[in-house]
């Protein structure tokens, strides 16, 4: 971007679809997806007007947090093919429109969920956009190979933020909702880190396979998944699954670990790329899976009670 | 008024448009909320 092309740029501003972009639509879906689950799972009834309120301010509040890391991270992304088609990059809108953008997102989403429905929910949310710019992507993310494992927590934090909308308080339930998608998100984004390897270390970024090789990250990738496929259960025990889930989720972590183990021991040339390719798309799926399979079964009544409730809060 | 300026315009008409339809959906969603709290409590006065 010459210096004189930015400055018609930022005479011009962006276009309205240009900002809808910043709010990171995708990561937007699983968010409010994964909200959804810890809102319905809750064993309070929410009226339908506040869930789709509460759900809204997270959507917000999720996009807040994304144009605010766009804003900060304009830097690598258009150093990275797959992040340089991006608005900033692209000087379809300027950092400064971005971060005028975010903050104002962020600070009405969270104030908008206080309102409407409560403050619990509203401080987790402000929580979660916080540790997410502050934490995860102006300090984690440079500066050390745990950065998605530590930040990871921003992204597992909906279905808690959904469960203290419903019911005001918190509880073991969603926060084994939260520890799965934690456990998760490390084999899920070193599985795309393996295939993008050449790509991070030229935008500097200290992802594991570039620091440690490789080799290393599927070592890793396999003691995560490995971890992930019993957790992965543990809904069924807590009482928020049933019978339904405890089958899928075992099947599931099953077929998780196979991945994994295909990803480990697959280690040269394009079979290589390849298995680790597999490894994120299947990570994907598998998530989804997991909360859809509670959502239906909360649906048709059927959630819970698979084994009898080893605790309750 | 140059093409610059004419596209500067048309943008930002553009967004205003768009602030201003979710300004609107915001005083919706405040007034469906607001009633949906009060509930039957809205009838618990003295008239």
């Amino acid at each position: 971007m010459s210096e004189a092309t930015q400055t018609y740029q930022e005479s011009l501003g962006g276009e309205v679809g240009d900002f809808l972009e910043l709010l990171k639509p995708r990561v937007m879906f699983l968010v409010v997806f994964t909200g959804l689950v810890g809102l319905v799972a809750a064993p309070v009834q929410i009226h339908p007007v506040l869930a789709i309120a509460a759900l809204l301010c997270i959507a917000v509040g999720s996009g807040a947090a994304g144009a605010l890391n766009m804003w900060f991270d304009s830097d690598i992304d258009q150093r990275m093919a797959r992040t340089a088609s991006r608005p900033i990059p692209q000087g379809k809108v300027t950092e400064q429109e971005a971060l005028t953008f975010g903050a104002v997102l962020a600070v009405g989403s969270v104030g908008c969920l206080g309102l409407m429905v409560n403050w619990l929910s509203a401080g987790l949310l402000a929580l979660t956009i916080g540790f997410y710019v502050f934490v995860y992507t102006m300090w984690l993310k440079r500066w050390t190979p745990q950065n998605i494992v530590i930040g990871g927590a921003a992204g597992a934090m909906p279905p808690m933020i959904g469960w203290a909308a419903a019911t005001g308080s918190i509880a073991l339930e969603p926060i084994v909702l939260f520890l799965i998608i934690f456990i998760w998100t490390p084999p899920h984004f070193w599985a795309l880190a393996i295939c993008r390897s050449k790509e991070y270390e030229r935008a500097g970024v200290p992802m594991l396979p570039v620091t440690h090789g490789d080799d290393h990250t599927r070592n890793q990738i396999l003691i995560y998944s490995l971890l992930l496929a019993p957790l992965g259960c543990v809904p069924a025990l807590s009482g928020l699954g049933g019978m339904l889930y405890l089958i899928s989720s075992a099947v599931l972590g099953i077929l998780f670990v196979a991945f994994a183990i295909h990803c480990w021991r697959t280690r040269d040339g394009q079979d290589a790329y390849r298995a680790a390719k597999q490894l994120f798309a299947y990570s994907v799926l598998y998530l989804f899976l997991l909360f859809a399979i509670l959502l239906v079964e909360k649906g048709f009544g059927i959630g819970g009670g698979a084994l009898p409730a080893l605790w309750t809060i | 008024m140059s093409d610059e300026d004419e596209e500067f315009e048309r943008r930002r008409h553009k967004r205003n448009i768009a602030i201003a339809l979710v300004l609107a959906g915001l005083v919706v969603l405040f007034f469906i909320v607001t009633i949906v709290r009060l509930g039957g409590n809205v009838a618990n006065r003295a008239i």
